[in-house]
């Protein structure tokens, strides 16, 4: 049974992106392969006095207004997602699909955070003891929906509902590796016959004083920067630190025979997917990078692959010493002596990063490359770091073929994601 | 294929933690239920008074020193994190699962996270910082300065995954995983995933856990402007009353349930009695506009899956443990959905629900249902107060081979699952 199920193939036939980079996946694409940067700073609230001011914005006009059942939640991660999906679900001709109910959703998503004036209007009506409800009541000032902004599952439900999905529907709550993670599950589903078709992917917009500060109190963010298109510098010496941005990427997985039969356009191939835990510390990651390479191994082992079929590697790449360290140090232990010879690189050193959008945006990404035999670069290459010292595409794009590819996501506290792809080849 | 490596390829259950209002340990809560006692009790740890309901099904005695975590780590803790950490440490214990039993590359770990709020007291040290002569609070002035009185680990506290890494870390668990959140449904995908997992060999075990979220003021100011909870509830049981039309609302629970999961090849090797068969998922999704509960299709789609993904007709099932949480609405589609899918089969057929006596537990709920009939089925017992016609305490002695547990979110997801004796 096992065997024949590992035999469903799963392929990619549509995908949308919404980035500080343009307004869907031909502009972001286009744009990271100039090498253009989508940081600026940040005008969507007031940064005087934080040691970031930065950040990756997606231009308002560009997202989706809310109708329907959505306007209930006027949520601005909430946007992004639908604005993502659509371009999605329209380039797979998802309406065309007949079983509704084999078509499910797995969206990774973290819900929003308060503004500060209504965390102080809670705490203003909180004794220490008792919340005074009536109060709140009384005087209409405190948004009632603040109590349900952040259920993260609002998301998946407005999706399935909106794009008329029957199928199974997961909400994924796991970091930076949420978007990952959700792609990485409904591609199992589709593989083990829970569904024909998944709505997968992941967003969201930290972009408010309270999402930001959190990661300023633990001195994640960078600080020393002269110009914000300059700040996220993965793998280079100067690097410093995140920036935090915005934004969502949704794919549509399908499986292979189901869309061969429906005669949709096939944009490349989900090969593995594997997860794992740094089982080390909150706010570290493993130093040897043992939680990625476990991650790694399990995509290369899922798509029956051996390291040195990889062409590619779409790195996790924050920015920060540890994880490109880490990160750097897990490639030559999985990759061994060829570890030099692939190609590595990260799209936040234009984007930032999305959190729970980032593993999605990055795949996609990914997949729009190999089709386009196109290498995205990291940008802001300018001093090397000795200890960093793999083929990270400096600064500018490489033309390359490429057939398979791995996208690594690496989520705080430690949960960890990688996804095989492929070209498609029929 | 043939028996034996069918057979081989079967998910089982080698361990279960369980830690909820009624005890913190199986054994605890087994024997509550059947002496007929309920976890539903005034509030603690608050003053509840100003919301509609004031009484909860509350986790007691539990805490981070006698888990064994540093002063640090337990800064960002709550019941939460510390009900998920009991439970996985017991359910490893159960199954006999020690640092060299499995590769702990192998060993993976699926969880529901029920909401996780923000401590709005955490807050004040910064609004203290940040008042200014003549005005109560100046803004400027938090976001210059104040700001930083606040714990830098706050923000921490709020992620969804962090008590779920926590365990990762104490017990060193470092294969696959996924956190989903945060409803009853949420639960049942960590289950769901933990079989996929080791059928498709990317794990030798599988912790598959339900969490639920912590009562606080914000999970109650949640649930009451969600039209959740009821009125003049009282301590004891007898406030959730599902499937009976005078009654809609709810009563929170905190709990956890946790269980061991592997191929029964795997538990044999390791000479490890099996304690159940987890034989049959199904999930749909089905939402009208404005309800608060997916559709009767989407109910009997679930459980139609899970029946046949268990390769049996529902009259094979003995007894089903509803999702029944006492919301009108939900409850009526489900016993619609259930008369749909069994027909003349159900009409003797048991209906029990946990909700009653250990509150509304959310993503917790299915798994902690799991765990209760996996006791059932090993004891050949049915606890007479999990009943939904609402009889008193005592068991009643039903041998049982198959049991169904249902499990919906208000925002449409619906998942069943099929639980079997060891040896059916």
């Amino acid at each position: 049974m096992l065997k024949e199920i590992a035999k469903r193939r799963v392929v990619i036939t549509g995908a949308g992106l919404v980035t500080p980079l343009g307004r869907n996946c031909g502009e972001t694409f286009d744009k990271a392969a100039q090498g253009c940067s989508g940081i600026d700073y940040i005008t969507a609230f007031d940064t005087a006095g934080l040691p970031c001011r930065i950040g990756g914005q997606v231009d308002d006009s560009w997202l989706e207004g809310h109708e329907g059942a959505w306007q209930r939640f006027p949520s601005r991660g909430l946007r992004l997602l639908r604005t993502a999906a659509r371009e999605a679900v329209g380039s797979a001709g998802l309406a065309e699909i007949q079983r509704r109910e084999r078509i499910g959703c797995a969206i990774g998503f973290h819900g929003d955070n308060p503004s500060v004036p209504d965390l102080l209007l809670l705490h203003r009506h909180f004794d220490g003891n008792a919340l005074d409800m009536h109060r709140i009541a009384a005087e209409g000032t405190y948004p009632a929906t603040n109590f349900l902004a952040r259920k993260p599952d609002v998301a998946v439900s407005l999706m399935a509902t909106s794009l008329d999905c029957g199928g199974p529907a997961l909400s994924v709550t796991s970091a930076c590796a949420a978007g990952s993670q959700a792609i990485g599950e409904a591609f199992r589903m589709i593989r083990n016959g829970s569904a024909d078709v998944m709505v997968a992917g992941g967003g969201d917009s930290q972009l408010n004083f309270v999402g930001f500060i959190g990661f300023v109190l633990i001195k994640a963010l960078s600080s020393k920067y002269r110009e914000p298109q300059k700040a996220s510098r993965p793998f280079d010496r100067k690097r410093n630190g995140f920036v935090m941005s915005e934004g969502a990427g949704i794919v549509v997985l399908e499986d292979h025979d189901h869309a061969r039969a429906r005669g949709a356009r096939i944009m490349g191939e989900v090969l593995g997917y594997g997860a794992s835990a740094d089982a080390y510390r909150i706010t570290d990651t493993h130093p040897k990078g043992l939680g990625a390479c476990i991650a790694i191994r399990a995509a290369l082992d899922d798509a029956d692959l051996a390291p040195d079929d990889i062409q590619y590697i779409n790195a996790h790449g924050t920015s920060t010493t540890q994880n490109d360290l880490t990160e750097t140090l897990a490639v030559k232990e999985v990759f061994g002596t060829s570890a030099k010879q692939i190609p590595l690189s990260s799209n936040k050193s234009m984007i930032g990063h999305t959190i729970g959008g980032a593993g999605a945006i990055e795949a996609i990404l990914t997949l729009v490359g190999m089709e386009r035999s196109i290498m995205l670069p990291t940008i802001n290459q300018e001093f090397r770091d000795p200890k960093c010292d793999l083929d990270y595409v400096p600064n500018e794009a490489r033309l390359q073929a490429h057939e398979r590819a791995l996208s690594n996501s690496f989520g705080f506290g430690g949960q960890n994601a990688c996804l095989c792809l492929g070209r498609y080849h029929g | 294929m043939d028996a034996d490596s069918s057979r081989n390829d079967r998910v089982v259950i080698t361990g279960t933690g369980l830690v909820c209002s009624l005890g913190t340990t199986i054994q605890e809560v087994w024997n509550a239920v059947i002496s007929g006692r309920s976890g539903v009790r005034q509030i603690e740890g608050f003053n509840a008074q100003g919301f509609q309901c004031s009484v909860a099904a509350q986790v007691q005695g539990l805490d981070s020193e006698s888990l064994g975590f540093e002063p640090r780590d337990s800064r960002i803790m709550d019941v939460h994190s510390l009900m998920l950490m009991k439970s996985v440490r017991d359910a490893l214990s159960h199954a006999a699962i020690d640092n060299s039993a499995v590769p702990r590359e192998k060993l993976a770990l699926f969880a529901g996270m029920g909401m996780v709020d923000y401590r709005i007291d955490d807050l004040l040290p910064a609004v203290v910082k940040s008042g200014s002569a003549g005005k109560l609070f100046d803004y400027r002035s938090f976001y210059g300065e104040g700001y930083k009185e606040i714990h830098p680990l706050w923000p921490l506290s709020m992620l969804n995954n962090i008590s779920f890494c926590q365990v990762a870390i104490a017990l060193d668990i470092q294969g696959e995983n996924t956190v989903f959140s945060p409803d009853a449904d949420s639960g049942s995908c960590a289950v769901a995933e933990a079989m996929w997992s080791l059928q498709e060999g990317s794990a030798v075990a599988a912790l598959a856990a339900g969490v639920s979220e912590t009562i606080s003021p914000f999970s109650l100011a949640r649930a009451q402007l969600s039209g959740m909870l009821p009125s003049g509830a009282a301590p004891g049981d007898g406030n959730v009353r599902p499937f009976y039309n005078e009654q809609n609302g709810t009563v929170l629970g905190e709990g956890c349930g946790v269980l061991v999961m592997e191929l029964h090849s795997a538990a044999e090797k390791r000479g490890v009695p099996p304690l159940a068969v987890l034989s049959g998922c199904g999930r749909s999704f089905g939402k009208e506009d404005g309800a608060g509960a997916p559709t009767v299709r989407a109910i009997s789609a679930a459980m139609e899956k899970a029946i046949s993904s268990a390769e049996i007709g529902p009259c094979d099932i003995d007894l089903i443990i509803a999702h029944a949480d006492g919301m009108a609405a939900g409850d009526m589609n489900e016993i619609k959905a259930l008369q749909q899918v069994f027909g003349d089969c159900g009409r003797d057929l048991p209906v029990l629900c946990s909700k009653a006596v250990l509150g509304q537990t959310r993503a917790a709920a299915p798994v902690i249902d799991l765990v209760l009939a996996v006791s059932m089925l090993r004891e050949g017992t049915i606890p007479v107060i999990l009943r939904a016609d609402r009889s008193n305490s005592g068991v009643m002695d039903m041998p049982v081979r198959r049991i169904l547990v249902n499990a919906r979110s208000c925002e449409g997801q619906a998942v069943s699952l099929v639980l079997e004796e060891a040896g059916a």
